[in-house]
């Protein structure tokens, strides 16, 4: 017991250590310097951004999740954000994009979320970028204090490609064929009999 | 002498790896329905000429390949090695048709990360694919988590003692009940258990953080997917950093962290013995080194002065490095984070982490805490044989489930998979020096593979070298058989081509 005790204070006391080593950091002044990085250019260099006020064009990706007065919403400045794969666009990467922490009610001017079935509305905001966020966790993010559509969203297409249609009955009928096969040649091993 | 494989042995292997794929083909049924409720139609279409495809290979297989033998154990190995294989390229179908895939090696590469429950990806524009599309991702790390020969096994194996045989090659060797069928259907029975209680705390948190019912309820049940399988799949290109949440962090821990346990140890829990989890050389091996390398990351982290608060540094080193333990590959930071806020000192603790993995017998990949065990308890046996008189005689013991002795043999086979992987993580990270990667960032990226962590430092990437891609994909697979199946069944193909008659 005495030896437990003694292992919880010092990995409490190498804890607390660590702690007192980095300290705690103020969050920096907002400087007023309208910047317009991409998410690449903010993820690479947090620092150099950090606390400065910027803006962020991208698509609305998802949902709005409401959060009192308050919602996330995440916008993506990717290579889709204004076609997505089903439409034609080329494949160009992986997605990439930013946290945004805005006004319920200015959230909800996004009438079109990017999902399979939507190309979401492109949206411009401004506000305070952190590198990590003390109110949110040590998330990197965006505290957005305006947001304007610049392009409204739409439902997106993905008609059926007569082509695979034509594969998948072909195969559909070969496999059901085999499947007849199978069952009227026997059993579907010779072990079932031994159970 | 090595010798050739019999026209029987041919016949064998097929049979019960046409057995295994259409079970990956009857898996498929649930992302189709999943497409056809959502109106996905062109989805909808793929998952039939891909269901289509294994029935035809699995079905046509077991009819060419007719034979009354059972298996004996080289042919266990090669059967689950095999049918990964297999099982991998009908299995990047509907990520292939999907459009989303540069190319059908990217598409196979993603079937393989979710099998061996991964969770590396190259798919690209995640967020706008299909639901139904998602499902499979996700299903795939699901059931890739419990084995996909379990799954067959549990369905589809009628209880021949060979099916055992099956069982070890996918790198389970706990039997919780006699009989192995018995023994897969007890991990299903505990694994859906937990699907149920997990997806309605995940769906319940999603409500209250603002989620629509249905994304809710989706976003809920893949992402217990994903934890539980330590697969590390997510619906969203943002991962587990979409939910700004701590609940939904914490929740997420709860689950990957039991789905890393062993299974013989959830069954023990199942059964009553709760003293089990405090006693179990695993479960304290892991306490251990998550502690040591999240107390290394957080001095670093400190130090360098990254996050605001104790809180904030807590939060994320403790997510991403339990993430990396349990070799999940959930992230709350953005993959180039690793680099541009971590820093070396952060990645090679997580890449400790992420090398050592979590339990034998669980979803989790690595090295595995009780060979960890097993080597530290055998370290220390040599260095009190050393200090005691010669006449003492100095014996060790573990506790996995009962207390056993260590013995030499068990000493040995510990140590040989262990240097089995660290040469594997050491070989494939040299390939990505080779490319011009710096050593940390191609090591982090190597060892996330070969663990089936995850976890990237944005190193994977749809425009990484077709080489390296091919090389991951092998090092997830090798990494999740854990070596002695596709040594066998590399074996296989030499005595086909080498073997005397």
């Amino acid at each position: 017991m005495k030896r437990r005790i003694m292992i919880a204070a010092l990995l409490l006391a190498l804890v607390l250590g660590a702690l007192a080593l980095g300290g705690c950091r103020e969050a920096d002044n907002p400087q007023a310097s309208p910047n317009e990085p991409s998410s690449g250019g903010l993820v690479d260099a947090p620092k150099e951004w950090d606390g400065k006020i910027v803006s962020f064009t991208g698509e609305a990706i998802g949902e709005a999740m409401v959060r009192g007065d308050k919602a996330w919403i995440h916008l993506n400045d990717d290579a889709y954000y204004l076609k997505n794969v089903e439409e034609g666009a080329q494949l160009g990467g992986y997605n990439a994009g930013m946290a945004v922490w805005i006004d319920a009610s200015l959230a909800k001017q996004i009438q079109f979320f990017g999902d399979y079935k939507h190309e979401g509305d492109v949206a411009k905001v401004s506000g305070v970028f952190n590198a990590a966020c003390a109110e949110h966790g040590g998330d990197m993010d965006i505290h957005a204090t305006s947001l304007e559509i610049l392009t409204s969203g739409r439902d997106a297409q993905d008609p059926v490609k007569t082509d695979k249609l034509v594969w998948a009955v072909v195969l559909a009928l070969i496999a059901g064929g085999l499947f007849l096969l199978n069952r009227s040649w026997g059993e579907w091993g010779p072990d079932s009999r031994n159970d | 002498m090595i010798l050739r494989p019999r026209k029987q042995d041919h016949l064998l292997i097929g049979k019960y790896t046409g057995k295994i794929v259409t079970g990956v083909g009857l898996l498929m049924v649930i992302p189709l329905i999943t497409s056809i409720v959502f109106q996905e139609w062109d989805t909808a279409i793929d998952f039939v000429i891909s269901i289509s495809a294994c029935l035809i290979f699995g079905l046509g297989t077991q009819l060419v390949c007719r034979t009354e033998r059972d298996l004996n154990w080289s042919h266990g190995l090669v059967v689950a090695s095999g049918s990964w294989i297999v099982a991998t390229i009908l299995g990047a179908l509907p990520q292939w048709l999907s459009g989303h895939e540069g190319s059908y090696l990217d598409a196979m590469f993603d079937v393989m990360s979710g099998y061996t429950t991964t969770g590396l990806y190259l798919l690209q524009d995640l967020d706008h694919i299909s639901r139904g599309l998602n499902m499979w991702r996700h299903l795939l790390t699901y059931a890739g988590g419990q084995g996909i020969v379990v799954i067959a096994l549990t369905f589809l194996f009628k209880g021949t003692a060979g099916a055992y045989k099956v069982y070890v090659g996918e790198g389970k060797d706990e039997r919780l009940l006699p009989n192995v069928v018995q023994t897969a259907r007890a991990i299903w029975l505990v694994s859906l258990t937990w699907l149920v209680i997990g997806t309605t705390a995940l769906f319940g948190t999603g409500l209250l953080l603002g989620q629509e019912p249905v994304r809710a309820f989706l976003h809920g049940l893949w992402v217990f997917m994903g934890a539980w399988s330590t697969g590390g799949f997510a619906p969203q290109s943002f991962n587990t950093f979409w939910f700004h949440s701590i609940t939904y962090e914490v929740l997420s821990v709860i689950i990957f962290v039991a789905g890393s346990l062993n299974f013989a140890l959830h069954w023990a829990l199942w059964t009553g013995n709760r003293k089990e989890i405090r006693r179990n050389v695993e479960t304290v091996s892991f306490t251990v080194t998550l502690m040591v390398t999240t107390l290394i990351a957080t001095f670093w982290l400190a130090k360098s002065g990254v996050y605001p608060d104790a809180m904030s540094l807590f939060r994320k080193v403790f997510y991403q490095l339990a993430s990396g333990h349990t070799t999940t590959g959930f992230s709350t930071i953005y993959s180039k984070a690793f680099i541009s806020q971590w820093g070396p000192v952060g990645m090679i603790a997580t890449t400790v982490a992420m090398a050592i993995g979590a339990s034998a017998c669980s979803t989790a990949g690595g090295i595995k805490g009780i060979r960890i065990g097993i080597v530290t308890k055998a370290f220390l046996q040599d260095v009190r044989k050393m200090i005691s008189p010669e006449s003492a005689v100095v014996r060790a013991k573990f506790h996995h489930i009962r207390d056993i002795f260590l013995e030499d043999g068990l000493v040995r086979s510990a140590l040989m998979i262990t240097v089995a992987y660290l040469t594997m993580y050491a070989l494939t990270a040299f390939v990505g020096t080779l490319y011009g990667y710096p050593l940390v960032t191609s090591m982090f990226e190597a060892v996330s593979a070969g663990s089936n962590t995850g976890l990237s430092c944005g190193l994977t990437d749809p425009s990484m070298p077709d080489l390296m891609k091919a090389l991951y994909i092998f090092v997830m697979w090798l990494g999740r058989l854990e070596f002695m199946s596709v040594f066998a069944l590399i074996g296989y193909a030499f005595s086909i081509v080498r073997g005397r008659k």
